[in-house]
């Protein structure tokens, strides 16, 4: 929302947001990397809620705001000032959006859940690693998605809700929007529940590319998958067209399917001796779809990614700075500025007072 | 015509020229908040769900296709100027037109942004794409593992010796959930200026705002290191194997208090010193991991995961989809719906966004429509083509 334009307070209590000491830290500086990356763009406004003083903090905050955005454990809510019934009452026009872990109703509501529970909670934690990782490792406990996928589709469910129930506020008013990690987790694997409405359950031994996936390449990995049949064709003019691939059987789709670890057996062997970058390369040029996979640091470098202005600089809070993801997405007619700083807890609470 | 709503979005028209994961999901989250989603697809042209897809092992079509839910359905064979001109003029009376073709073909197509324009003056187009519409990776095809790979997230996922990891359906619907909220913003500004707005989402990037930390890392010269299950600020945190196959607990103990409340919910002690504090569970993790993985292993995971959120710790079973569909508060919380109809005995379905409290029929308000079945009232209501012109563009396989 800050990085669309949006004035976004963080109401912090006086002992700053924990996001702020959240690892990965910042070598050198001891700045959270992942604070930087949350908050750039947004002010900072101690709101100690416990306290009489922080709750007129809120109060003040809330008669200029459009939307509340509001993590509070729903126990804490009340004597916190945070009852929806009450901020509806006092700010009708005010959209207030609780984002938990397992949502603000339903009998887990006081449930709590960092990632990683979140991400099985919703089922995909169950399914990975599927692939290349599960043969290799096929006795070790599923594993989570890196950083915070499960949370960030919350938060994102939650950005969704907020501007949508905003734009209903003409007709409807302000409301109260009730958002769910776990929901939000279940809705981006939808497609799981999908299949087992189709008497399948999914499986992380199962779930997997009958043909294609992660290989390994002579000086990297490679993602290869062929969907249709023109980019199979394509995949083996990639292999220079060995004999096993020509033969006719393999043009029939189901039959590829069914020979999938044959089929993988020699894509892997052929990959293993060839580097990444002509592979993917070519594979492009002859619409296989194939891509590298690429470290953060290939990423930050990347001659794409600059050219479309995915980083702009920003200042962190120790001084210094670094470039920050701006927003995975682009508005053409009125670009995105970027940027900005990591505010100082309290920034704000002069300009308040005054 | 569809039942004019009480939902957030309605009054919302979308041309919906989408037909593969990321973007039908986007459109379908509008449609759930009360958006009016049509979608234009033709025989050559159907929907991903409308085919079997053998390398997924889905020999046939889908029976039921979530992310279909909602949508009215028309035709329109696009390698046909008059069929583009039709799009076009279906475009002239939508609030916003969505699109995933690779970057240009929307262009050649004659449906490019300024196309659109020229016909909708305030339109918003969102372009849903691998790479996005510009740059020189913008030509690339792909899928959601290769969105996963090319952003970064699918490297810094996997065990910590071993292989990066695929990203399967979640990375394109986490990239069509962040394109609707970019939609919706873009609706807002409309609102505001007046002006139209052509929004660029590129999957990759969506993977790459994954890994955001990571990445402000590398830009301050640093080498993330892909953790596995592990948290650089919490031990112990993972995912633990129980008494029952294959049934995992997922734990993850913040600090202190958290460490304590653990010892008493598993009635152990713990006297080594290592383990004292948060600085020494985090530099001994390993061994941690090894002692906890001890306690658990004979455990109930479903018990145990209740015990461990009565005394206020972070802990879950890592659930597979049939545990989800039993879930008294998923379906308490209508995040899993029933549907059904004539064709269809009743199943679960992935329910609304969020529970709204001012507005209501948000959700899910019909099933995946047969292709072509609502041209009556597009074709013939919104765009007053009368029965006989509706039968020649079918003839001359214009509506096909």
């Amino acid at each position: 929302m800050a990085a669309m334009g949006a004035d976004v307070v963080m109401l912090e209590p006086s002992g700053g947001s924990p996001l702020r000491h959240a690892a990965p830290l910042l070598d050198g500086t001891g700045d959270s990397a992942l604070f930087t990356y949350l908050a750039v763009g947004k002010r900072s406004q101690v709101c100690d809620l416990d306290s009489a003083e922080g709750r007129l903090v809120l109060e003040r905050e809330l008669v200029h705001a459009d939307i509340l955005i509001d993590d509070t454990p729903l126990r804490d809510r009340a004597r916190h000032g945070l009852d929806p019934a009450l901020i509806g009452a006092r700010h009708p026009g005010l959209v207030h959006v609780s984002v938990l872990p397992f949502g603000a109703s339903g009998p887990k509501a006081n449930w709590d859940g960092e990632e990683i529970n979140l991400l099985h909670a919703g089922g995909e934690g169950f399914l990975l690693p599927n692939g290349l990782s599960h043969e290799l490792f096929p006795d070790r406990p599923p594993l989570k998605i890196y950083g915070h996928f499960a949370g960030y589709q919350g938060g994102t469910m939650a950005a969704l809700a907020a501007l949508t129930a905003w734009w209903a506020v003409p007709v409807a008013g302000g409301q109260y929007v009730d958002v769910s990690v776990q929901d939000a987790v279940l809705s981006v694997g939808a497609f799981a529940l999908q299949r087992l409405g189709d008497g399948s359950l999914e499986h992380r031994t199962s779930r997997r590319f009958r043909y294609g996936g992660v290989f390994e390449a002579s000086d990297g990995y490679v993602e290869l998958l062929t969907l249709e049949d023109r980019q199979w064709h394509g995949l083996v003019d990639l292999l220079g067209r060995p004999a096993w691939a020509e033969e006719e059987s393999l043009s029939d789709p189901l039959e590829r399917s069914r020979r999938g670890d044959e089929i993988n057996g020699h894509v892997r062997e052929w990959m293993r001796r060839h580097p990444v970058e002509e592979i993917v390369r070519r594979a492009q040029e002859l619409g296989v779809p194939a891509a590298k996979y690429r470290t953060p640091m290939e990423v930050t470098q990347s001659e794409h990614e600059r050219a479309r202005g995915l980083f702009a600089r920003s200042e962190l809070e120790s001084g210094g700075s670094v470039e920050v993801l701006v927003a995975p997405f682009q508005f053409r007619c009125s670009l995105l500025p970027g940027g900005g700083r990591v505010p100082a807890l309290g920034e704000m609470d002069a300009v308040v007072l005054a | 015509m569809m039942k004019r709503t009480n939902a957030p979005l309605a009054g919302v028209r979308i041309a919906d020229f989408t037909i593969h994961a990321a973007g039908p999901y986007c459109t379908h989250l509008l449609s759930q908040l009360g958006a009016e989603c049509i979608k234009i697809e033709s025989r050559t042209r159907p929907d991903a769900f409308r085919k079997p897809h053998a390398v997924y092992g889905r020999m046939q079509a889908a029976t039921f296709d979530q992310v279909s839910a909602n949508k009215l359905s028309v035709r329109l064979n696009l390698k046909q100027a008059e069929a583009v001109a039709l799009a076009k003029r279906l475009v002239a009376v939508s609030d916003v037109a969505t699109e995933s073709f690779r970057a240009g073909v929307m262009n050649r197509l004659g449906l490019g942004f300024e196309a659109l324009r020229e016909v909708k003056s305030d339109i918003v187009l969102l372009s849903l794409s691998s790479c996005g519409q510009s740059g020189p990776d913008s030509h690339f095809a792909g899928y959601a593992p290769l969105f996963g790979a090319w952003g970064g997230l699918g490297w810094m996922s996997g065990y910590s010796d071993g292989p990066p990891v695929e990203m399967r359906h979640v990375m394109d619907h986490s990239a069509g959930l962040h394109a609707a909220v970019a939609t919706v913003a873009a609706m807002h500004q409309r609102r505001r200026t007046g002006l139209a707005q052509h929004v660029d989402l590129a999957a990759r990037e969506v993977a790459s705002a994954m890994i955001g930390d990571a990445l402000v890392q590398a830009s301050a010269g640093m080498t993330p290191v892909r953790p596995g299950n592990a948290d650089l600020g919490m031990a112990p945190h993972g995912v633990y194997r129980t008494a029952k196959p294959d049934r995992w607990l997922t734990l993850a103990v913040r600090n202190d208090d958290e460490w304590g409340k653990l010892l008493q919910v598993l009635c152990r002690e713990c006297s080594d010193v290592r383990f004292a504090t948060a600085q020494g569970r985090l530099k001994h993790r390993e061994d941690l991991d090894r002692l906890v993985s001890y306690w658990l292993a004979t455990c109930d995971a479903d018990a145990m995961a209740g015990r461990m959120q009565e005394a206020g710790l972070c802990a879950h079973v890592s659930w597979n989809m049939q545990d989800i569909a039993s879930d008294p508060h998923l379906l308490a919380r209508q995040a899993l719906v029933e549907v059904r109809s004539p064709d269809i005995p009743p199943r679960l379905a992935v329910g609304a966004p969020g529970r709204f409290g001012g507005t209501d029929d948000v959700g899910i308000r019909r099933l995946t429509p047969t292709l072509g079945q609502d041209e009556d009232y597009v074709f013939g209501e919104l765009l007053g083509l009368s029965s006989a012109q509706r039968s020649d563009l079918e003839a001359r396989e214009i509506i096909y």
